[in-house]
Formats: C-alpha cells, sequence, structure tokens
C-alpha cells in the first residue's frame, strides 16, 4: 500500500527529472494541489464522484502545463540549480496559499463527495479500504501506461529523445517546450492521482506535501531517470518504513526513507537503474 | 541566375556576448548544388552550420549582424525546430543520434507529426534505399553503432523529414576513408535522387573538392577565397595548404607570408 503511493509521486519526479534533468521538489505541493482540486470539483459533482475526480485530475494536468509554460520555461537555458531552485520557491509559494484558501484543518473529501470507505476482505484474512484499492490498482494501471506510452507512443519517443539530447530533438524538429509542458502536466496528473486517493483515503491538511517529500527518495533509490527503477524503489523505501515502524519504533516513519536514501547515495549514488552517466552532468 | 535556395549576407555570430566566430560571411546555395565549405579548426564552419540551423538556449550564441534567407524567408535567430520544420536539416558533428533510442526510433523522431502510417514508411523506405544497411540494424540501439553506421543513421534521420536543404557538419570527421569514399558516393546519389541542396562543411579538402560543385574557404570566421571545383583544385594555395600537394620545389618562407599577407585582402 505505501509501495503503491511512493510509486505513484516517485513517478511524476522521474518524468520530469529525465526529459529535462530537473529535480521538482514542488512535487508535494503539486500533488496536495490536486487533492484540494477534488475539494472544488466535489461541489461541482456531487452525484457522481468518479465525475469529480477526473475533473480534479484534468485540472492538475492543465496546472502542470502551466507551471511549465509560465514558470519553468523562463529556466530553460539557464543552470539547472536555478530551475531546482525554481521549484523550491514554488513549492514554498503553493504551500503558503493553500493555508489561505482551504485552511490547515483536515478536510475529508470523501464525506464531501457522500462515498463509504468501505473495506474489502481480502483472502487470508487481511482487509483493505476501497480506496486503498483503488489507488494500488491506479498506481500498477499508470505505470503500464507511462511504460508503454514511453515505448511505443510518438510523443512517448520524443520525450525520451528531448531527454537524451535536447539540441539534437530541436534540430530533429521537436518543439522543446511542448515536450517539457506535457512532462510537467502528465507528472501533476500523476501526482494529483496519489493526492487525491490518499486523501479520500485518509483526509487532506498540510501535511501532505510531506509524503510527496518521502517518495523523493524512493524515486533516487531506484534511479531518476528510471520508472522501473521508481518502482523498485517505491517497494524497496516503503518495505523498510513498514518493517522499522512494526519492529523498532513508530516515529521513524518520517526518518526512515531518508536514511534509505543516505545509505544508497553512499553505495550506488546514482540508483538501482539509473545511468551513471546521467549524474556526472548535475 | 534565379534566387537561390539559401543566401546568407554579411552574417556575424557572436558566443557569449563576447566572442565573434563568424564576421560577415556572404555565401549562397543555388537549388541542387552541393556547396562546400572548407577551413581548419576554430575556422567558423560548424558556427555558420549552426547559425543556420538555429540556436538552442544553451550555445548562448546569436546573429548579431547580417541574414540568413531560406526559400527567401529570413531565418536567422529562429528557434531550432522551426528551422527544421521549414525544410533544413542537419547532420551534426558530435551528438548525431540519440543513442538509448533504436534504429528504428531514431528514424521515427523527426518525420513530421500527423502523417499516417503509410506514408510515413513510404517516406522511411526511400531513405533506406541508399542505406540498405540500416535496414538490417533496424532494431540496433544507435549508441551500439560503428562510426559510419552512425553517421549514416544521422543522415538517413535527417532525410526523413524531407528537407530540401541538407547540412552536413564533417561527414569524413573520425571515420575510415573507404567508408568516407563510400558515403560521399551517397550523398551524391541523394542529390541526384531527391534533387535536394547540400551545404557540406568538411576539414578534408580533398573530400569537399571531389563532390562539391563550388566551395568556400572559410578562415577566422571569413571567406578568403570561392570558387567552382576547376578554380580551386588548380590553385596553387589549395593544392599547398590545403591539399598538401606540394608543386615539387619547396616554397620558400617568403612565399608563406605572401599568401598570408594576400588571404586579408578577402572577408
Amino acid at each position: 500500500m505505501l509501495a503503491a503511493i511512493y510509486a505513484l509521486i516517485a513517478c511524476g519526479y522521474v518524468l520530469v527529472y529525465r526529459v529535462s534533468r530537473v529535480l521538482n521538489l514542488a512535487h508535494g505541493e503539486l500533488m496536495m494541489l490536486g487533492a484540494y482540486a477534488l475539494m472544488l470539483t466535489a461541489a461541482q459533482f456531487t452525484t457522481y464522484w468518479p465525475a469529480a475526480i477526473a475533473a480534479a485530475v484534468g485540472l492538475s494536468l492543465l496546472t502542470g502545463v502551466l507551471v511549465y509554460l509560465f514558470l519553468m520555461r523562463k529556466m530553460t537555458g539557464e543552470m539547472v540549480l536555478a530551475a531546482v531552485l525554481t521549484t523550491v520557491a514554488l513549492g514554498i509559494l503553493l504551500r503558503g496559499v493553500m493555508v489561505l484558501v482551504w485552511s490547515a484543518q483536515q478536510q475529508y473529501p470523501a464525506q464531501a463527495l457522500g462515498v463509504a470507505n468501505t473495506s474489502i476482505a481480502l483472502p487470508g484474512g487481511a482487509r483493505i479500504s476501497f480506496f486503498s484499492a483503488l489507488l494500488i490498482l491506479t498506481t500498477l494501471l499508470v505505470y503500464g501506461a507511462l511504460l508503454s506510452f514511453l515505448r511505443f507512443g510518438r510523443w512517448g519517443i520524443r520525450m525520451r529523445a528531448a531527454g537524451q539530447s535536447p539540441l539534437l530533438a530541436a534540430q530533429r524538429g521537436i518543439n522543446l517546450h511542448a515536450v517539457y509542458a506535457l512532462a510537467w502536466g502528465l507528472s501533476t496528473l500523476t501526482g494529483a492521482l496519489a493526492g487525491i486517493l490518499i486523501a479520500l483515503d485518509s483526509g487532506l491538511d498540510q501535511t501532505m506535501a510531506i509524503i510527496g517529500l518521502k517518495a523523493f527518495p524512493a524515486a533516487l533509490v531506484g534511479g531518476l531517470d528510471s520508472l522501473v527503477g521508481a518502482l523498485a524503489g517505491s517497494l524497496i523505501v516503503a518495505s523498510a518504513e513498514v518493517l522499522l515502524i512494526h519492529y523498532v519504533d513508530p516515529l521513524l516513519s518520517e526518518v526512515v526513507p531518508f536514511l534509505v536514501l543516505i545509505a544508497m547515495l553512499v553505495v550506488r549514488p546514482w540508483g538501482l537503474f539509473g545511468t551513471r552517466e546521467e549524474l556526472d552532468r548535475v | 541566375m534565379s534566387e537561390p535556395l539559401l543566401s546568407v549576407d554579411k552574417l556575424e555570430v557572436v558566443y557569449q556576448r563576447a566572442i565573434t566566430a563568424v564576421q560577415g560571411i556572404t555565401l549562397s546555395a543555388q537549388q541542387g548544388q552541393i556547396v562546400g565549405i572548407l577551413g581548419t579548426n576554430g575556422a567558423g564552419k560548424t558556427t555558420l552550420l549552426r547559425a543556420i540551423s538555429g540556436f538552442h538556449g544553451t550555445d548562448d550564441a546569436r546573429v548579431t549582424e547580417g541574414t540568413i534567407r531560406f526559400k527567401g524567408r529570413r531565418i536567422e535567430n529562429i528557434e531550432p525546430h522551426r528551422i527544421a520544420r521549414s525544410g533544413i536539416a542537419l547532420v551534426p558533428e558530435r551528438e548525431k543520434v540519440f543513442p538509448n533510442l533504436t534504429v528504428a526510433e531514431n528514424l521515427l523522431v523527426p518525420a513530421a507529426p500527423g502523417l499516417v502510417l503509410a506514408e510515413r514508411k513510404r517516406q522511411e523506405a526511400q531513405v533506406l534505399q541508399f542505406f540498405p544497411k540500416l535496414e538490417e540494424l533496424h532494431a540496433r540501439t544507435a549508441g551500439l553503432l560503428s562510426g559510419g553506421e552512425r553517421q549514416m543513421l544521422a543522415i538517413a534521420a535527417a532525410l526523413v523529414a524531407k528537407p530540401e536543404l541538407l547540412l552536413v557538419d564533417e561527414l569524413s570527421l573520425g571515420l575510415a576513408p573507404v567508408v568516407v569514399e563510400d558515403l560521399a558516393a551517397r550523398l551524391v546519389q541523394i542529390r541526384r535522387e531527391l534533387g535536394i541542396t547540400v551545404l557540406l562543411v568538411e576539414q578534408s579538402a580533398a573530400v569537399a573538392l571531389e563532390i562539391a560543385d563550388y566551395s568556400y574557404v572559410l578562415e577566422n570566421g571569413r571567406i578568403v577565397l570561392d570558387g567552382d571545383r576547376a578554380r580551386l583544385t588548380n590553385h596553387p594555395d589549395i593544392q599547398e595548404f590545403y591539399l598538401g600537394q606540394s608543386s615539387g620545389k619547396r616554397r620558400s618562407y617568403r612565399d608563406v607570408k605572401q599568401y598570408r599577407r594576400s588571404r586579408r585582402w578577402y572577408g
């Protein structure tokens, strides 16, 4: 379950990094924004909750594209560090705005939508809540879709090309801005999906951005430019977290992902599935 | 003569707002010609090609003076992908293929958007007839190709976009003479069958003069000499300094100095 959350968030980091070499440190906040967008759309589509989710996800896709067009586009040609710092600033700004608009109180979009989070019995006596199950399913679907899109899709191949050599891609007639905007849009979309499903499962407040931050080690452990790596990294980080919480101390929960991250950076800085050469450029 | 396909007029390019790499180059290419640009390292050949194909944000370079016209339209300082779509394709000197993509994917990237599959396949087949070897390597990752195969793939990928003007930066660089000979012959064949214009930048004067209809010699960012094949191959300075055929008796130091002085009068 935790692994699915991390994986769904981590693929957003990977998408943006792979295409533009920029670490989007505002990903957690963008994901939270997606969840709050659901509060907005919930008021519009009270009768049919999947429509509300779809609308919120659509809004998030748009948000990602707009973030690129109005903010990150200005950073092309600048240093990568400058772009990363811009995302940090964006994150802080978004968090502030979200507190102003929606207050720091915990909210329950599931109630607003009138959906009960029933629990489903699994074989073997375990139980899983409906939205947790939905989240795991979504993660699998998103990964399947992204992998085949990057492998076979026209725009997927373009994204890979642009990630490898932006200059050559431009000379071959690829509009880099369109590709980057698409990467940001997809990244925000997947993040928002995660944010929405978490909010539906366990409520929504300002601490959600921390989950986003905790997924970052998962992406890095797997190798920042690899989707498969993000999946593996999420499994590793999540199992480490669950085991340590269970056997050592529940308070460790916030710390574990970063412990794993540090251990990984010492042993294999480019991650499990990442390319070595990618990091040399940073 | 009719209006040339490409005309460059008094072009000046500045890097990082400080370094002038090309100063006042004027040249033109007629439809269907192969035009050679000769010159040593740092003469400004690559900069000239890059100016025509468009600078990228990280290049930190700009055309500060002069104009570049393609089919009569001015194209200086336009984004590379727009120039590519207007019908100019570049075979770059270094990063010329996407190393982690397969040969087939490399050929797919530049194809015009919105083409139906059949049309795209037809275009690809037309290009691959010049390079049958690439057909066998279809599923191979481009990073694993040899230098010659990589050059073929780069040319093929440039042609898939159906350009009217093909810019080739250093056809012969790092390749065995037999391979270069073969590629040069393909280029002539491509020009003949597809009717496209080729602008070929070369350090190796022998290669360029063999296939180019008209050539320009670049030194220190200026054109110092130009002419058709007959004029340049018979020019004593070209024979001496670019083809390395000395005319029997060794030239004295004074002659060389004279040559250096005479060059300044062009530009």
